[in-house]
């Protein structure tokens, strides 16, 4: 114990401090005021990636909108491999959940009679996405974070980086974690385990995502055993700011913005003719795509780009609902959307992928919950609708909680195994770092690979290239080097932990998308460019083992809606 | 004394602050020592051997810069009354320049004032 | 251009200069990641949505406060300074201590305090109207900008400071909150609005334009009433 481990007991510990984590931690709070719940999360809470969403939540709440609508968007747009007993329950928790952050003071944008907005979003048949202007995650995020203030049994853990689970008989015991102000490693004992550590974004060079988003809970769980589902399932946002990949949020079309290819014609006629720039987002990045290989893109010094034009939108219309995409495209580009299209492409945002959960948020480890974008359950299936995401997060954080109370009732005792302890010192500070190749070099490599063979066509030729290039990355990862000899705020040792992370989960990527020999939603094939119900309406497992991920299949719950064709 | 530390901030802002401070820690002395003159009236001598050096052609320069002193630390704390009422924070910026002129130019005629008066 | 960083380790404070290659559209976050990839993998800031939303990357920059993903490097000349945000305590290099901050913000009870249901919650009116009234204050993204060049606060280490004022008077002008009452009682503690001499600093800095000060001299009214 020469590095201070030190050990810290409580009742259950929610890894990430995003909207999930905090939503499960309020649940928690409301049911239970003696259960100590510990919070823990690489960044302050409200300087989680959650905070970056803009467009708003999806939720029935007025007469003409129905449940049965809601779901059936949601599962037509997944391209038919949501779970439909999820999305079923899924749907009808929604509009609690939006009215009870309404209750808890956040500010959401409202109509002239003081009801809460709703606007139009992609694949959606209705107006049903609540926004607070184009900020909604930033708002739900500190709302959600303010009211968690309120309680007493609840501590946060402030930039503590996870690095081990403690399981032992197919139980939870606890977790690992270092402590990034004095680089100390830190061990929580818990009865409970909540991972809502987020997705996995950064494996892309060009994607929405904060730099610390690299998919740590999932590549850790994964480690520990718990199989991961669909990650080959990779959503691409059409509309990302070029060069940065700044989001330009759903809304921008929602409220009537157009998209140009170098013509000046708005080329969605052609792929989605009902609904133009509004049809689900993988049906647009493959329609912008396509204009970019065919040669109707704009170039420019960053690459090619089509243009997002809200010029007839006005300036009123612009400040009020999309006052954030402005001050950013002003800001970063020195464009000002009023008066000239924006240069945006198709950028890597969401992974629909994640930890294998049930409908109650429960993984095959006893005591291990997750929720949010690190877990699949599935409700986006192969692909999400806008929206959609920010409300999973609050319904799944809530059942998450309430899921992990109920499971610490028939909890005793909990103990971390001293084998443990010591093999996760030793791992930490012995073993890893000791070579002297960059990491950094390694991740922009591995980004490079990802962008070019893992985007939005993907062909078996071009994904086995991928394959073979992250083994490579692997080994050379071996011989990564850790350059900082100071312990307090290590970012060294940091940045080398994350990049071995995201190595795993692209392996897991890569091999899911060359097995899976179809095309269906966000995953599309040109060798095999059809969709194919018969073979494919399955899920994929990913188990860890020490030679590669080995693949299982686990067929989609069908309750209601029969597969047809996806046409828009 | 933590003095300096109020020049930290050098944004025209914090220069005001920072001299309101000063400036009235220089006032208060000011204060203290027409106390001590105004005291000085119960003696004839006293008084002519005060008066003969500070109302001098070599003690202007001092006269001068406390009304400059006295109008800086006048003007600037009604441009923070102003803001105070929560009043101008969007032109807080028109309101330091504008404060910044009409204290010039009250130390400018109260200079002159005080010239003339000397000169006779 | 030349990165001229105040680096700090093992309780040593120490400059060091390093030559970033700039292109067009580069922020200083850009040039700091630059730093850390490719020179000095042991450099320590904070960053995260680098979109000026998340708050992590504050620092001062020639002097003032800045988002460092926000600054663009070509308006700036050959040599920047960079140093960690003043008024706080440094951890390591350009990362400081934010516990204070956020324990202060929790201090003016942040949150809608209103008698509501949690398992069956029903709409709150609100008109547009009494959204605006308070809408700008919510947007304060915790940077820590204000408080680094608050001249009272750096004087006395228990002031309140912009930034948790601005929260008070966030909920306090909510037309659904009924806390008035509790939050004016804190805040008009001698650490609370009584600490503000205008010195305005905080409204200059702010990178969202909250104007801090004008937040706290409403405030400041409502607790005289």
């Amino acid at each position: 114990m020469h590095y201070g481990g030190s050990m810290i007991d409580c009742d259950i510990a929610i890894v990430g401090a995003g909207l999930a984590g905090m939503r499960a931690a309020v649940a928690i709070a409301e049911k239970n005021s003696k259960v100590s719940v510990a919070i823990i999360a690489k960044t302050y809470p409200i300087r989680c990636h959650s905070v970056c969403a803009e467009g708003g939540s999806a939720a029935v709440l007025r007469k003409e909108d129905s449940f049965d609508l809601h779901a059936w968007d949601t599962v037509k747009g997944s391209d038919f491999l949501a779970d439909q007993d999820a999305v079923e329950f899924f749907v009808r928790e929604c509009p609690k959940e939006i009215l009870r952050l309404e209750n808890w003071g956040c500010p959401w944008s409202r109509n002239p009679d003081g009801t809460i907005a709703q606007r139009a979003f992609g694949g959606h048949s209705v107006n049903r996405t609540v926004f607070a202007a184009d900020r909604t995650g930033f708002h739900e995020v500190h709302t959600l974070y303010e009211r968690l203030l309120k309680y007493d049994n609840v501590e946060f853990f402030s930039e503590y980086f996870l690095t081990n689970l403690a399981i032992e008989d197919n139980r939870i015991q606890g977790l690992s974690a270092i402590e990034l102000k004095t680089g100390n490693l830190v061990f929580f004992k818990a009865k409970a385990v909540i991972l809502a550590t987020g997705g996995a974004g950064r494996l892309y060079g060009f994607t929405t995502y904060s730099h610390q988003v690299t998919g740590d809970g999932m590549a850790i769980a994964y480690r520990c055993g718990v199989p991961l589902k669909d990650m080959e399932f990779m959503q691409f946002h059409p509309t990302g700011l070029v060069p940065s990949g700044i989001l330009m949020t759903e809304a921008c079309r929602g409220e009537g913005g157009y998209l140009r290819n170098k013509f000046g014609e708005r080329f969605m006629q052609k792929y989605a003719p009902e609904k133009m720039e509004l049809a689900p987002r993988d049906v647009v990045a493959r329609a912008m795509w396509k204009e970019i290989i065919e040669g109707r893109a704009f170039e420019g010094e960053h690459g090619p780009y089509l243009a997002l034009d809200l010029t007839h939108l006005g300036e009123e219309k612009i400040e009020q609902r999309l006052p954030m995409i402005r001050e950013a495209a002003i800001k970063f580009l020195d464009i000002d959307p009023v008066e000239e299209p924006l240069p945006v492409k198709p950028v890597q945002h969401y992974t629909m992928g994640g930890i294998h959960t049930n409908m109650f948020t429960e993984t095959p480890v006893k005591g291990l919950f997750a929720a949010g974008e690190c877990a699949c359950v599935s409700i986006h299936g192969a692909n999400r609708l806008g929206s959609n995401s920010t409300v999973e997060c609050l319904v799944f954080g809530r059942v998450a909680g309430e899921m992990a109370l109920k499971y610490i009732e028939n909890v005793k005792d909990v103990k971390i195994n001293q084998e443990f302890l010591k093999e996760e010192e030793e791992r930490i500070f012995d073993k890893i770092g000791k070579g002297n190749e960059n990491p950094h070099t390694i991740k922009r490599e591995l980004n490079e690979t990802m962008d070019k063979h893992l985007w939005i066509f993907r062909n078996g030729d071009g994904l086995k290239e991928a394959i073979r290039k992250i083994e490579e990355l692997k080994e050379r990862y071996s011989q990564a080097s850790i350059a900082d000899d100071c312990r307090k705020f290590n970012v060294a040792l940091l940045s080398t932990l994350e990049v071995g992370y995201m190595l795993d989960l692209a392996e897991v990527v890569a091999m899911g998308a060359l097995l899976r020999t179809e095309s269906r939603g966000a995953h599309y094939r040109l060798d095999y460019p059809e969709r194919n119900d018969k073979q494919w309406l399955v899920h994929t497992l990913a188990y860890y083992t020490r030679e590669g991920p080995r693949f299982e299949y686990l067929p989609v719950t069908i309750t209601k809606w029969k597969p047809v064709e996806r046409k828009y | 004394m933590g003095v300096m530390s109020w020049f930290k901030y050098k944004s025209p802002f914090g220069l005001a602050f920072a001299f309101q401070r000063i400036t009235g820690i220089i006032l208060l002395f000011y204060l203290i020592l027409h106390l001590c003159y105004l005291t000085s009236l119960q003696s004839r001598e006293l008084y002519e051997t005060l008066t003969s050096i500070t109302v001098s052609r070599q003690f202007i320069i001092f006269d001068s810069l406390l009304i400059l002193c006295g109008v800086f630390h006048g003007v600037n704390g009604i441009r923070i009354i102003i803001h105070e009422l929560g009043i101008g924070h969007e032109l807080r910026r028109v309101v330091l320049a504008v404060s910044a002129i009409i204290a010039i130019l009250g130390w400018i005629i109260g200079s002159y004032i005080l010239f003339m008066a000397l000169g006779d | 251009m030349k990165f001229v960083i105040r680096r700090f380790k093992d309780d040593k404070s120490f400059w060091q200069s390093f030559e970033v290659p700039v292109k067009k559209g580069m922020t200083l976050l850009d040039g700091l990641f630059y730093i850390r990839e490719n020179i000095d993998p042991s450099l320590a800031f904070r960053a995260s949505c680098r979109m000026g939303i998340c708050g992590s990357c504050a620092v001062k920059v020639n002097g003032r406060p800045r988002l460092a993903c926000e600054a663009q490097l070509s308006k700036f000349k050959k040599e920047i300074k960079i140093e960690p945000l003043d008024n706080f305590r440094v951890i390591r290099d350009l990362v400081t201590e934010f516990e204070g901050f956020f324990a202060k913000h929790k201090k003016v009870k942040p949150y809608l305090i209103a008698n509501t249901d949690y398992e069956n919650p029903i709409e709150q009116l609100q008109t547009p109207e009494e959204l605006k009234k308070y809408y700008i204050f919510t947007l304060c993204i915790k940077c820590g900008s204000c408080l680094s060049v608050c001249p009272s606060s750096a004087t006395l280490e228990s002031s309140l400071g912009p930034a948790a004022l601005v929260s008070a008077y966030r909920f306090n002008a909510d037309s659904r909150d009924r806390g008035k009452e509790e939050r004016l009682k804190i805040v008009s503690e001698s650490f609370g609005v009584w600490r503000c001499h205008s010195a305005m600093e905080c409204s200059e800095v702010c990178p969202k334009q909250i104007e801090p000060a004008k937040a706290i001299q409403l405030l400041r009214r409502e607790t005289l009433r």
